[in-house]
């Protein structure tokens, strides 16, 4: 105790000379502690404001690069701007919208939007699923756990433009991989990257962006799955349901949140196979109906044709079907608390 | 020195809806300087906010908080001389102990690095965790987490220690030494202290007094024996105390107390405190309870052991009027852990007269306490 | 784990099942990497009598290979200048977002975080003609800064990587943002107010207590972020053009395209020369690039 006593003495010490010192040089401190302080200063010094300096600068440059170049796109997809000189603002119509209803035919807007649809749909439902039962194999206790998911997860890191030069080589009609496999069985050659079927080109794709992305579903339900307590898997087993109806009625349903995010991210990449389309096709366009609307924007866009306004109009219509898939999703993950 | 004043001290917390939620209601206490005042209340009850709003980490709403007759409202938690000790310690991981102990005199003062490694030592060594110095929160046990927070505290010479439930993650037996230790600390430190805690064994134990809360409306302050023998209301009677005291919703009809299974006659001096009321709650405290084989005066009531709970020292005794029923009415008696009772048994409970609290059934405002032969006992400061 | 997720101990014929497929994956997924390996380094001719899986042993060469480098060594030095800050200046800026937006307190934060997130999921699609004006027209880099250009001796071309550079930081942000949120609301608020209370200021808090204790988050943010970027070809198509400042993704679309015959051992070997910095990464952080992409 003699201790603490000396101890404190000197602390007692140095608090007085502390106090002499602040009663030198410490009056801005004093001011701003009165009443005196007007309302502005309490607004200047809310945590908002003292935060500021941290995400002010990312505010401003998301602010101008992402969503002022939206609204940006907006209108001038109300103009009928091809690229000469600068946009005219002065008349906006929504003639570009009619076109894009209009046109018909292979390289239509139309054929794109499907094309799109169908390429979303396809690619999303089938890496879930895949995903999933890959995921329930190596959630089994599976030695060398790590090393598969990473071998699994491998392809997304890659380009899309890597992919595709691989893909081109896998699919290649002289002497690629999946023809010589074919070949074995009797069938072909095809030719699937310039087939005349673009149902053929489109499944060609698909199948390449599955093989690029089923490993990232896979992980989000391996983690899904790990969420899930030991305790659940034991009851249903003590309550004696076969192995399926355990996953079918006890697990599944508890991966609806690894699902609905898995889904939507998957979505996101596909609308990015703008890469992998073009690094398939070379500087060509994307060959007679394969376009989707990523490739078909650019394409009318910045393609001979210049047809900017309507490009953006093209693009005005690709965000509105991103933001119809992840609106819900972010609103319902900020319902969940989870933002 | 350092009295700490709260002065009708007032949360209100705007939702986003709008609504507002009184947290903290016009609490008024003054803590005296080197004091070791308990706040004590269940969870919700505003206690922590009040503390946060004397850190600085909550805005005051309205009322005044002076340290040493000063206003410090407006005061940035760093200058207000205060120190918390968290119930999560929030120590920081990455930081071995020494610079988590600097931390606060590097960042608030001008104190040169020499200076600062002295005191954190001297501090160390007096926690007792001097030779932890270079190690890391994570390679520490809880409990000398515990004593790095409270080191932590220490070096930065406050002159009001805040503790916010700092023993809730300790387990039992270590709570029980950190609650001696930190009652030893404080008194060779002297430095005024509020604690809070929805422990009320905490609270009966460390503080010089107790501020019970609830609901953020101050319910009594006082020792922590005047606020266990002699409770404001009914509310702080039920907290304080484990076994807590048992309550019977009773009607005055002429010189008795009748309850719902028996009648309690009362001497004309208690009645004269209850008045014009009719409708009181009865209380006893389970340890005021007399338990004999047959019943031998008006205040003896026949009832049978419900349920015997064995503490070891102590039997905790559920006893009923009304055996019968599938999920009887019970309240407790407690008994030396020698006597060998069991359930089912008939037994006769005592009910002294001197020992019975009376509240008003509306209010709950205590009408009459049990009497003491002592005013000492309750430890108010002679 | 335990037994519980099993049907049968040991190695019963289930288990044998369970561990064919799952090798029987191994070879799906890496098998296009293997086929585009082998046939890097085979010459024309053993390119085209051989299995496209099989190495050539009698037709081994790394002419491909040198030559694939020689043809993107400019891709490959832009996309470092590019890419390199602008990982680090995304993942900074996301950091002191997230921090700014969680460990301090303030009304209305969810709603400017929101506006972040959101941009995550913006196809480029929707900004390529307003940015490539912006570029060119309201920000001409070329003329603004043409005392640098000279002075590096790099050309104004390479306005066109700077111009780059700072989108991809905007587009970086948001996905930064939101990994080092995930990792900020676990930080213990009551930590941040003991820092406070020891008289630390905002600034100093994330400084002295919440940038040291995010290096694990930085580790996935950067490899993240850096695989993202330097993966990109649209934004690089729109606003570098084709120049001396073509980044790699560029440069790879073109190689052996024009020849008559398409070289495939060529276009392998420069696949895998642009793909060797993300492979390295990965296969070094394997472990984190996978937490960026499931947080």
């Amino acid at each position: 105790m003699d201790s603490v006593r000396s101890w404190l003495r000197r602390r007692i010490d140095s608090i007085q000379t502390d106090q002499q010192v602040r009663t030198d040089g410490g009056t801005a401190s004093e001011v701003s502690q009165g009443e005196r302080r007007s309302g502005l200063g309490r607004y200047l010094d809310s945590d908002a404001v003292e935060s500021a300096p941290f995400w002010l600068p990312s505010f401003l440059l998301v602010g101008l690069f992402v969503y002022g170049a939206i609204v940006w796109n907006v209108i001038i997809s109300l103009t009928d701007y091809e690229g000469l000189g600068d946009p005219q603002y002065a008349s906006f119509d929504l003639e570009n919208y009619r076109q894009m209803l209009q046109e018909t035919g292979s390289y239509s807007f139309t054929n794109a939007f499907v094309n799109t649809i169908v390429l979303l749909v396809a690619f999303t439902l089938i890496c879930l699923a895949f995903g999933l039962v890959v995921a329930i194999l190596v959630d089994r206790d599976i030695r060398f756990e790590n090393t598969f998911r990473t071998i699994y997860l491998l392809p997304m890191s890659l380009s899309f433009v890597v992919t595709a030069k691989m893909w081109l080589w896998m699919y290649s009609s002289n002497g690629g991989f999946v023809n010589r496999a074919l070949g074995v069985v009797g069938i072909g050659p095809v030719n699937f990257i310039r087939n005349p079927d673009p149902n053929v080109q489109l499944a060609a794709v698909v199948f390449a962006l599955i093989w690029q992305f089923s490993g990232y579903a896979m992980v989000v339900y391996l983690a899904g799955l790990r969420a899930i307590p030991d305790e659940h898997f034991e009851a249903a087993r003590v309550d004696g349901a076969s192995i399926v109806k355990m996953y079918w009625r006890v697990v599944i349903p508890q991966l609806r949140t690894a699902t609905v995010s898995a889904s939507v991210v998957l979505m996101v990449f596909g609308l990015k196979a703008f890469d992998f389309l073009r690094a398939l096709y070379g500087n060509d366009t994307p060959a007679v109906g394969t376009d989707i609307l990523p490739t078909y924007m650019v394409r009318v866009a910045f393609g001979d044709a210049s047809r900017i306004a309507y490009g953006s109009a093209v693009a005005v219509v690709l965000f509105a079907l991103a933001f119809s898939i992840v609106l819900p999703y972010l609103y319902s993950e900020y319902r969940r608390g989870a933002l | 020195m350092a009295e700490l004043e709260l002065d009708d001290l007032t949360k209100v917390f705007v939702e986003d809806d709008g609504n507002e939620i009184v947290a903290v209601d016009g609490v008024d206490v003054t803590v005296a300087d080197g004091e070791f005042l308990v706040l004590v209340g269940p969870s919700g009850c505003g206690k922590s906010t009040t503390l946060r709003m004397i850190a600085g980490l909550e805005s005051i709403t309205s009322g005044e908080l002076r340290l040493a007759g000063e206003r410090i409202n407006e005061r940035k938690p760093a200058d207000r001389n205060t120190a918390m000790v968290f119930q999560s310690y929030a120590l920081y991981p990455h930081m071995t102990v020494k610079q988590n102990m600097s931390f606060g005199l590097e960042e608030s003062t001008d104190m040169p690095a020499a200076e600062i490694a002295e005191t954190v030592t001297e501090a160390a060594e007096m926690m007792g965790i001097g030779d932890l110095l270079d190690r890391k929160p994570g390679e520490l046990s809880g409990g000398q987490q515990q004593r790095v927070a409270l080191g932590r505290a220490i070096v930065r010479d406050p002159e009001v220690f805040l503790m916010d439930e700092p023993l809730s993650n300790l387990d039992a037996k270590l709570r029980s030494k950190m609650r001696t230790e930190l009652q030893r600390l404080q008194d060779d430190l002297d430095v005024t202290t509020i604690y809070v805690t929805h422990d009320q064994t905490e609270a009966m134990t460390m503080g010089d007094r107790i501020a019970v809360l609830d609901d953020g409306v101050l319910q009594q302050v006082g020792t922590p024996l005047e606020c266990y023998h002699e409770p404001a209301n009914r509310f702080v009677a039920d907290f304080i105390g484990e076994p807590a005291m048992n309550f019977f919703e009773v009607e005055v009809q002429g010189d008795r107390l009748l309850a719902e299974d028996f009648a309690y006659p009362v001497s004309n001096e208690t009645l004269s405190t209850v008045g014009d009321r009719t409708e009181l709650s009865l209380g006893i405290r389970p340890e005021d309870i007399e338990l004999r084989t047959e019943a031998s005066s008006p205040h003896d009531f026949e009832t049978v052991v419900d349920v015997v709970e064995p503490t070891g020292d102590e039997n905790n005794l559920y006893l009923t009027f009304d055996p019968d029923a599938s999920e009887p009415d019970t309240f407790i008696a407690t008994t030396g852990g020698m006597n060998r009772i069991e359930a089912g048994q008939p037994i006769v409970a005592h009910v002294p007269e001197d020992a019975i609290h009376l509240f008003d059934a509306d209010t709950g405002q205590a009408v009459k306490n049990r009497s003491l032969d002592d005013a000492e006992t309750l430890g108010r400061a002679v | 784990m335990t037994q519980t997720r099993l049907d049968d101990d040991g190695l019963s014929l289930d288990r044998i099942g369970i561990y064919a497929i799952l090798l029987g994956l191994v070879v799906f997924y890496l098998l296009p990497l293997e086929a585009g390996i082998v046939t890097s380094f085979k010459t024309m001719r053993a390119y085209g009598q051989t299995a496209p899986f099989l190495p050539a042993l009698g037709g081994f060469t790394v002419a491909q290979w040198s030559s694939a480098v020689d043809q993107l060594s400019a891709g490959l030095f832009n996309s470092v200048l590019m890419a390199v800050p602008a990982t680090v200046f995304s993942a900074l800026l996301g950091s002191m977002t997230a921090y700014g937006l969680t460990n301090i307190d303030w009304r209305g934060q969810v709603g400017v975080y929101v506006l972040f997130v959101a941009g995550i999921f913006v196809p480029y699609q929707a900004v390529l003609v307003p940015l490539k004006r912006f570029w060119s027209q309201w920000a001409p880099l070329h003329i603004w800064l043409e005392p640098i250009w000279n002075l590096t001796g790099l050309g104004t071309d390479y306005a066109g990587l700077l111009a780059l550079t700072i989108t991809h930081i905007a587009y970086g942000i948001p996905i930064c943002t939101l990994l080092f949120r995930s990792y900020y609301k676990s930080v213990s608020d009551e930590m941040v107010e003991a820092a406070r209370l020891d008289g630390a200021s905002i600034r100093r808090i994330y400084r002295r207590i919440i940038l040291p204790l995010s290096v694990p988050m930085f580790a996935v943010t950067l490899i993240y972020q850096f695989t993202q970027i330097w993966n990109d070809l649209l934004f690089a198509l729109i606003i570098v053009g084709p120049g001396d400042a073509s980044v790699i993704t560029q440069s790879l679309i073109g190689i052996g395209q024009s020849e008559a015959v398409t070289n495939f051992p060529l276009q392998m070997a420069a696949a895998f020369v642009t793909a060797l910095p993300t492979l390295l990464v990965y296969i070094f952080f394997g472990e984190q690039f996978a937490k960026g992409v499931t947080a």
